[in-house]
């Protein structure tokens, strides 16, 4: 599980996170929703390490993070950071070399699921081709989590389409997902868990289906309520 | 064979009336296999979890049974398969009362419209 609890950080005066605390399970998709600047790719950063809180505390299977855990969690930030003259060949070996958690054959079974191959350089490939092999780089490695910042802003439906298609595939299998996006209705029936925060704040924590069940309300029902649209 | 689900029911309930209206159509029959969970979460696009849990509750209406690490399969009790199909048409035909109910439409002539209609209005799934 990843535990958040009472995390702040205070960026140039301005609070951009304010006490969050909400946990993700394994084997679940945890989905945080919030408009730009709300306050998810801060917060997925934190669980990494990658930016500093100053009160708080952050767990993941109840460890405090530490080296070691980057053989357990995995970031995916929202654009590709890898050589444009690289092969997907090469960003592969790159890889392998960075990551002890690399798994080969994974990679090659999602190059064939996205239709991609070895040799395409990165620098030719489309929007959404770019996206996927940013997403596979992150899929390949054998982590038990997964936190994927907007896998799907800014590519057109058919990759939108196949990338969700990972969401309902074995490659998620028994893996604990948290995912950020502004649109929710590309993941609406995917998701486990939902997040819903503003100004670095938790407004509301949902289960989806019990919220179908017991309120009949869907996610969009919910977050007009609590964003008062 | 897709479904259309909507986003403010319980996910896992409309995936057990896809079985029992596949089960009435007669697509699905006795003893038959079933998609595996996550073949039918890919199907259908929708969450695994979900998708377990509808199966979860197609065992205890005994809709399905699971052997082991054997495949689901439909049941093979016809009391319950006959059960279903009477159950949706049941279903059917108390929604539509309403809808002619709150119109004042009177029976004799609801019936008149349905005999001359239910012939022509094949199913166009």
């Amino acid at each position: 599980m990843i535990e958040v609890k009472n995390v702040s950080k205070t960026f140039r005066r301005k609070h951009v996170l304010q006490n969050m605390s909400f946990t993700a399970n394994k084997g679940e998709i945890t989905c945080l929703i919030g408009v730009n600047g709300a306050g998810k790719t801060t917060v997925m950063k934190a669980i990494m390490g990658l930016t500093p809180i100053h009160s708080g505390d952050i767990r993941i299977d109840g460890e405090t993070l530490t080296s070691a855990s980057y053989e357990k969690i995995a970031y995916i930030p929202d654009r590709l950071s890898m050589m444009p003259s690289y092969t997907i060949a090469e960003a592969f070996e790159f890889m392998r070399s960075f990551y002890t958690v690399w798994n080969e054959a994974r990679a090659l079974e999602l190059l064939a699921f996205f239709q991609l191959s070895l040799d395409q350089k990165i620098e030719t490939l489309s929007k959404g081709n770019t996206a996927k092999v940013n997403l596979l780089l992150g899929l390949a490695l054998d982590v038990d989590y997964l936190l994927m910042d907007e896998p799907f802003s800014g590519i057109d439906l058919f990759s939108r389409e196949q990338i969700a298609s990972v969401f309902t595939s074995h490659l998620i299998e028994n893996r604990g997902v948290l995912i950020t996006t502004h649109e929710i209705q590309d993941i609406e029936m995917l998701i486990d868990k939902a997040i819903l925060i503003d100004d670095g704040a938790v407004l509301h924590e949902m289960n989806v289906e019990e919220t179908r069940e017991m309120e009949g309300k869907s996610i969009v029902d919910v977050m007009r309520e609590v964003y008062g649209r | 064979m897709n479904v259309k689900f909507n986003s403010r029911d319980p996910v896992y309930l409309q995936v057990v009336q896809h079985f029992k209206q596949q089960i009435a159509k007669g697509t699905y029959v006795a003893g038959q296999e079933i998609p595996s969970r996550r073949e039918l979460a890919q199907q259908f696009q929708i969450n695994p979890n979900t998708v377990q849990r509808a199966y979860k509750e197609m065992e205890e209406q005994q809709l399905i049974y699971t052997d082991g690490n054997l495949p689901s399969c439909i049941t093979k009790d016809e009391h319950v398969l006959h059960n279903v199909r009477h159950e949706l048409i049941q279903e059917a035909v108390q929604t539509f009362i309403q809808s002619v109910k709150s119109i004042n439409a009177p029976l004799p002539e609801v019936v008149a419209l349905i005999e001359q209609h239910y012939e022509e209005e094949d199913s166009h799934d």
